[in-house]
């Protein structure tokens, strides 16, 4: 097979990606990454020796065409990712930064810290491998996943059934969350049924809009990430902020710029959060969640909690570790 | 009977292995039409307000007062050396958070997110308008200025009536390429969640994961309307060509 051909396809792809709008191709997967990846060619050898000789003479762009579908397919391998974690020492984890105990930038080492990233870590240290943290967003965290941007997720993303479909998980839950909502002190919101027909600020990618159109007919306007979406709120540009309920606690609780507000319970939709891995990484997910079935065991979860100043603490957390204390 | 057939081409596209099942889903579709209106919207209004801004500023550029070329280049060299989305963020985020506290006991802040993003996107984009045409404004000669000048045009008179009929003509492939950049910058408006169609089909993807479907939808809307920028500019071109100059 003739690389020269392929790259030359490859660059077209290039020309027709970098005339997009410089915001979509976050969401699209990078040409040159495709380019570099040692995949096509192993892939194409494949191909090539399985292909009538008219064909590979004939149609080598088709040929490089399928070797490039093959990367995305992941057909061949019983659990491509945990062969990858295994071969390469390490894990790459996408984890949610939203700013509080449950994930953050230090200001002084500019070091992600928190929930997410603790919990990374010992799964990392109990595989006995390397860990690399990718920052992720709401709105890009199933992307990064699927394209092998991170091996799995600890991003606050609970289990849904629309995310069944498509992901692979750990059944154990590591957290229990749902939504409350922020609104002004002086706001006439008392509870979720006075949100119809007004204005909510959320994240793009939460699963709270859902239940606020269909349940409570409120009108949702999504924003990038939840900082953007609490300046809306302070701007009044909407009368009430939905997010998780490990975000908006700390916030009303100890932070001062956030004295003149409160929160509206209770929590929406509470959901289990869980590790994600990509559809069918079965090996890897069997061993992610003995890992979290230990955390329980050991309170090791209860006891991080503490260490954060998480308040108030988790009452699932309790209940998961007398669970798995007894088996 | 449309029901019948756009369910009838969901299926057979999902043959294909294309997941286009949102069109069924009524409040969807809904949100992701009015998406289209919504960048149309967008798009004329930032191309009126942007020319307008343009020709105001080219203006200034070359004007003889100091004070007045002076503060034009200084406001172009602001608006196009920084990021349209910091731009964005600052005035949306900031300024109009500013301006909300402010007019807190004055009946509230009247101004809408479609507003800051026609405005931000406008001043932009009229920065690189002001740029193309005081090309053109410069590169009319100066016996053509004289000549108008000897027919009694004032300075003003000179401008509107001899210049910038003529800098148009110059600058015009470079306004449709600002024009045709303008319309793909309007998906920033998503950023700030006006309803456009780049944000409608975000908050679709997010939570139906059909990312690929909606991204080809996007490329075939935008590729649709700056061709249809793209023919405008042409037909301008042809309509305005003066015989005897250029080609």
């Amino acid at each position: 097979m003739d690389m020269r051909q392929c790259r030359q396809h490859l660059s077209h792809m290039d020309m027709v990606f970098y005339s997009f709008p410089a915001s979509w191709r976050l969401f699209t997967v990078d040409p040159s990454a495709l380019k570099q990846s040692l995949f096509i060619e192993e892939n194409m050898n494949a191909i090539e020796s399985v292909a009538p000789s008219s064909l590979k003479s004939n149609n080598k762009f088709l040929l490089a065409c399928a070797a490039a579908a093959m990367l995305f397919s992941n057909g061949a391998h019983a659990d491509a990712t945990w062969d990858k974690i295994k071969q390469r020492h390490k894990i790459v984890v996408g984890v949610l930064l939203p700013g509080g105990p449950f994930g953050s930038l230090d200001p002084a080492t500019q070091k992600p810290n928190g929930w997410n990233v603790e919990l990374a870590e010992d799964i990392a240290r109990q595989l006995g491998v390397a860990l690399e943290l990718v920052q992720v967003q709401p709105s890009n965290r199933v992307q990064l996943l699927q394209q092998g941007k991170a091996d799995i997720l600890i991003a606050g993303m609970e289990w849904t059934p629309e995310r069944n479909e498509i992901l692979s998980f750990a059944p154990t839950p590591f957290y229990r969350v749902g939504g409350i909502a922020i609104v002004p002190q002086s706001s006439s919101i008392k509870h979720w049924e006075d949100l119809r027909g007004k204005e909510v600020c959320l994240s793009q990618g939460s699963n709270y809009a859902k239940p606020l159109t269909t349940e409570y007919g409120a009108s949702v306007k999504g924003f990038k990430s939840s900082a953007e979406s609490l300046l809306a709120l302070r701007g009044n540009n909407c009368v009430a902020a939905v997010h998780d309920a490990i975000l908006l606690n700390p916030l009303v609780n100890g932070n001062p710029e956030w004295q003149g507000y409160r929160t509206i319970s209770p929590e929406l939709i509470p959901g289990n959060s869980v590790v994600w891995a990509r559809k069918g990484e079965q090996d890897t997910v069997a061993a992610i969640d003995k890992i979290v079935q230990g955390w329980h065991k050991s309170g090791w979860l209860i006891a991080t909690e503490k260490k954060l100043n998480i308040s108030p603490a988790s009452p699932a957390l309790v209940e998961l570790h007398d669970k798995f204390k007894k088996s | 009977m449309q029901d019948q057939l756009l369910s009838h081409g969901v299926r057979v596209l999902k043959g294909f292995g294309l997941n286009y099942e949102f069109l069924l889903a009524a409040s969807e579709r809904v949100a992701f039409l009015h998406g289209l209106v919504v960048t149309i919207e967008l798009s004329l209004a930032t191309m009126f307000c942007s020319l307008l801004i343009g020709a105001a500023l080219a203006a200034m550029l070359v004007s003889p007062q100091r004070w007045l070329s002076w503060s034009a280049r200084a406001f172009v060299e602001l608006t196009r050396n920084t990021p349209t989305l910091v731009q964005l963020y600052c005035a949306f985020l900031v300024f109009n958070m500013l301006l909300t506290q402010v007019l807190q006991n004055a009946g509230g802040n009247p101004l809408t997110p479609f507003f800051w993003v026609v405005s931000v996107i406008s001043l932009h984009k009229g920065a690189f308008h002001a740029e193309s045409l005081r090309a053109g404004l410069q590169a009319i000669p100066a016996v053509t200025l004289e000549a108008a000048a000897s027919l009694g045009f004032t300075r003003t008179k000179q401008l509107w009536l001899v210049q910038f009929p003529l800098a148009l003509r110059f600058a015009l492939p470079s306004l449709i390429n600002n024009l045709v950049d303008l319309v793909k910058m309007t998906t920033i408006a998503s950023a700030i969640a006006v309803g456009d169609i780049t944000y409608e089909s975000i908050m679709i993807w997010t939570q139906r994961d059909n990312v690929l479907e909606l991204m080809l939808l996007l490329l075939l809307f935008f590729g649709a309307l700056t061709y249809l920028v793209n023919l405008g500019g042409r037909w301008l071109e042809r309509r305005l060509r003066m015989p005897g100059y250029g080609q």
